[in-house]
């Protein structure tokens, strides 16, 4: 495919960008081992030459690098981002000058978006790595002939799954899909370390405060809210949590934190975060009891977690923050409610998106590679483990193995 | 005349310094005091610190209780923007980012050659200079107050050679100061800083941090407090011992960087990483100094060593060696939170710069009467620096009973 075709179908913000983009993308290459032997090992079969790949997940230097192995082994790929908040440009720029047809741009309104993401399911994508099943549901819902077309989709996030699931329920999942956010490479490290760390840093530059001494309310106590628990008490910070569920707010009680409903957990608040997947897990009924000077910060999925609409108009106060006036108290929110690690910062850790990205990208090669039955199927457990052995090996550190004595008595049942 | 780069980013400057000053409530009544009671009125205050927002709030304030405010510092940690929105405020500034060292020297000079009555000092550059090259300011020099750890040792020097002809507080050594601004101010924003410059995991990384002072204590807590394993490095047995009672490993800087993914050195030492340590360093290693002298590790000779020299993020550049190895410098080897960040929180700020503002004051009230030499802040005015932080968080604590302080009079054994 010729470079200047690909420049030509590509909608980017700004070509010149390329150089910022290609160093970005090299630093994150540099410290992706595992994806980067796995490609080596794994994808250069055959299994992904010729055929048409979507990826659309937050387009920044992680995402680039994996989409630029997908070309390499082969694929025909063109890629989008997931959130236009997170769109790089200068990302953009250098995966159209790599000859990798993008449609993106930074800020792009959600008319724009939507256009973008279309563009992208035009193409006719035999394969999708998706990110909130953002383009998985719009074909469906736009363009349901390109459905058939489809060999199988490969979920980045648990909102995506989630999404999937209920495409299941309605009997639309006609095609094989795989909960690569499901993978334990994936969800044990992403989702709390990943954005746990990201989170919490970009809430901190954002806006030049001290963690120590400080009061989080962190709204969620899944994968995502038990990272950013952990670390804000890390950067000496004082957590409550508020759960719906159960067993998670017990959980979270023994892991050492205060546990309260939202009402009263947001009345001390220094920093209230959401990481719930739902909209208006912080609902604008709690806004009156906020604190005054509380800042708000979303590490969530999806842009609604917060009840922004509900939110006075707001001046910026410095970049990224703006104060609101709610009755008489100052609120600040972080990046207008978007992801906070990700519209706030570069996303991820790049060695967390590492293995995240191995399991997409060894996702993305069965789903190439046929036999994944149509409907939602779990990441299989041997490549789940390859890619941690793959991940220990290049921190040089060796396991033991179980002995055939203890294989044996682990196999006993009788008394 | 104000020196800065460009006077038109005085809005976004502005905006910055309104930010902070939001979040520094005892150097606001601080404000409101030195305003009432005329002290600096119409004094001439040198203020020699990284242009920043808060520093630039410090100066703000002196200049609106009536001071006449100077401020120079070296380019690398100057915000040009603060510098003009400071400039725009009254105040002069002899500061720019990118400025060269003879540039630097002739901004200090400037300083000087307007007679100031008190200098705020940073790592006593200027009070050095003052001793060494222009003796003549010394006469109209009621004092000095100094901001660093490096900067009361030199002074200490000084006066233990007979050099030191000024009264100096050491106002790093108020328990205000370092028992926050060390600790927890240089902990955060030193772990943030590198974990914004580079997008890199702290989660599965080997940390060896030289230094277990106040600043190192807090670069390992927060360290840890990410899931990084550290090691410390130390000269000091007491230091060491702290170390290890804390549950850090201890051992020899050249032993520890065998392993180390990330060396921070905190030690106010020149030379502090000796050239083997470097030497045994793995490929890949990150280096950044969160200490205040710049070269406590050799970055020139590094440099000179180089086979190949690459910016490979904002903040990062990379040294490739003629033993095949690469290097990550961040920040520049000068003091990374301030060289890829935007400095300290600025909670942690109001306590340090209350103690600054009220040491000059406390020099000014008491021209003549202070003999030259290194003094201590006194401890009332320190006390009453926590009482006002206390009381801006609505925070009370209890108080002695006439007994229990009776109890701690009484000498008498069996009393």
């Amino acid at each position: 495919m010729a470079t200047a075709d690909v420049a030509g179908r590509s909608r980017i913000a700004d070509p010149s960008l390329a150089d910022e983009g290609e160093q970005r993308i090299a630093w994150a290459a540099r410290h992706s081992p595992v994806l980067t032997a796995l490609a080596r090992d794994r994808l250069g079969d055959g299994a992904l030459r010729g055929r048409r790949v979507a990826v659309v997940v937050h387009l920044e230097a992680k995402t680039a690098y994996l989409a630029t192995l997908l070309a390499e082994a082969g694929a025909e790929v063109v890629a989008a981002g997931s959130n236009p908040r997170s769109t790089q440009d200068a990302v953009c720029a250098a995966l159209v000058r790599r000859g990798i047809e993008v449609h993106a741009r930074h800020d792009s309104t959600p008319e724009e978006f939507t256009a973008d993401l279309l563009a992208v399911a035009d193409t006719g994508p035999e394969l999708v790595v998706d990110d909130g099943a953002e383009l998985t549901r719009r074909i469906l819902e736009h363009r349901p002939e390109l459905a058939d077309g489809l060999r199988g989709v490969t979920e980045e996030t648990t909102t995506g799954v989630a999404r999937l699931r209920a495409m299941e329920a309605d009997g639309r999942l006609t095609f094989p899909a795989i909960a690569a956010n499901d993978a334990r490479c994936k969800h044990l490290f992403d989702n709390p370390h990943g954005t746990g760390q990201s989170a919490l840093t970009a809430i901190l530059r954002l806006t030049n405060l001290a963690a120590a001494g400080k009061r989080f309310c962190v709204i969620g106590y899944g994968w995502v809210g038990q990272g950013l628990a952990r670390r804000a008490a890390g950067y000496g910070g004082k957590v409550t949590v508020v759960e719906v569920d159960p067993v998670q707010a017990l959980r979270a009680l023994m892991d050492g934190f205060r546990v309260a409903p939202i009402a009263s957990a947001v009345e001390d608040a220094d920093f209230v975060i959401t990481a719930t997947g739902l909209a208006d897990s912080l609902p604008a009924s709690v806004f009156p009891r906020l604190k005054d000077g509380v800042v708000l910060a979303n590490a969530g999925h999806h842009d609604r977690e917060i009840d922004v609409p509900a939110l006075a108009d707001g001046e910026e106060v410095r970049p990224g923050v703006t104060r609101h006036d709610v009755a008489g108290r100052r609120v600040h929110l972080l990046v207008g409610g978007a992801l906070v690690n990700i519209a706030g910062g570069d996303g991820n850790p790049v060695e967390i998106m590492d293995l995240s990205f191995s399991v997409q990208a060894l996702s993305v090669h069965l789903l190439a590679s046929g036999g994944v039955p149509p409907g939602l199927n779990r990441f299989p457990a041997e490549l789940d483990r390859e890619i941690a052995r793959t991940k220990l090996a290049t921190l040089g550190i060796e396991l033991d193995e179980p002995t055939d004595a203890q294989l044996r008595v682990a196999r006993e049942w009788s008394a | 005349m104000s020196a800065i780069a460009d006077s038109a980013l005085a809005p976004e400057g502005e905006r910055k310094i309104r930010w902070v000053a939001g979040w520094m409530p005892v150097l606001n009544r601080v404000r409101e005091r030195l305003r009432a009671d005329g002290t600096v009125d119409g004094r001439r205050v040198a203020v020699i610190l990284p242009v920043e927002p808060k520093t630039a709030y410090l100066a703000a304030v002196l200049a609106e209780a009536g001071a006449q405010v100077a401020v120079a510092f070296p380019g690398v940690m100057v915000h040009d923007d603060v510098a003009a929105g400071l400039a725009a405020r009254g105040v002069e500034v002899f500061a720019r980012r990118g400025s060269t060292p003879e540039e630097e020297l002739g901004y200090f000079e400037e300083v000087l050659a307007l007679r100031p009555e008190v200098v705020i000092d940073d790592r006593a550059d200027v009070i050095r200079l003052a001793h060494t090259t222009h003796p003549e300011v010394l006469d109209s020099l009621v004092g000095a107050s100094e901001e660093t750890t490096s900067g009361v040792v030199a002074l200490r020097a000084m006066e233990a050679d007979g050099t030191l002809r000024v009264p100096c507080i050491a106002a790093n050594d108020a328990r205000c100061k370092y028992l926050f601004d060390n600790r927890y101010g240089s902990g955060q924003s030193a772990v943030n800083a590198i974990l914004d410059a580079t997008n890199l995991l702290l989660a599965d990384k080997d940390v060896v941090l030289l230094g277990y002072g106040w600043v190192g204590k807090g670069i390992a807590a927060r360290a840890r407090g990410l899931g990084a394993r550290v090691t410390v490095c130390e000269v000091d047995a007491f230091a060491a011992l702290e170390a290890h009672h804390d549950g850090f490993d201890v051992a020899p800087a050249v032993d520890a960087c065998r392993t180390a993914d990330l060396v921070i050195t905190a030690t106010g030492v020149r030379g502090a990483l000796a050239p083997d340590a470097i030497d045994a360093l793995p490929d890949g290693a990150l280096l950044a100094n969160a200490g205040a002298v710049d070269d406590e590790f050799d970055l020139a000779s590094l440099r000179e060593r180089a086979v190949a020299r690459r910016r490979v993020r904002e903040h990062v550049e990379e040294l490739e060696l003629e033993d095949g190895r690469s290097l990550h410098v961040v920040g520049e080897g000068v003091v990374v939170n301030l060289s890829a960040g935007e400095g300290h929180p600025a909670e942690i700020m109001d306590l340090t710069f209350a103690v600054q503002a009220l040491s000059a004051a406390h020099l000014l009230r008491h021209a003549g009467e202070l003999r030259p030499g290194v003094h201590p802040l006194p401890v009332d005015i320190d006390e009453e620096i926590a009482r006002m932080k206390l009381d801006a968080l609505g925070l009370r604590i209890d108080s002695l009973t006439p007994e229990q302080q009776a109890f701690l009079q009484a000498w008498e054994a069996f009393a």
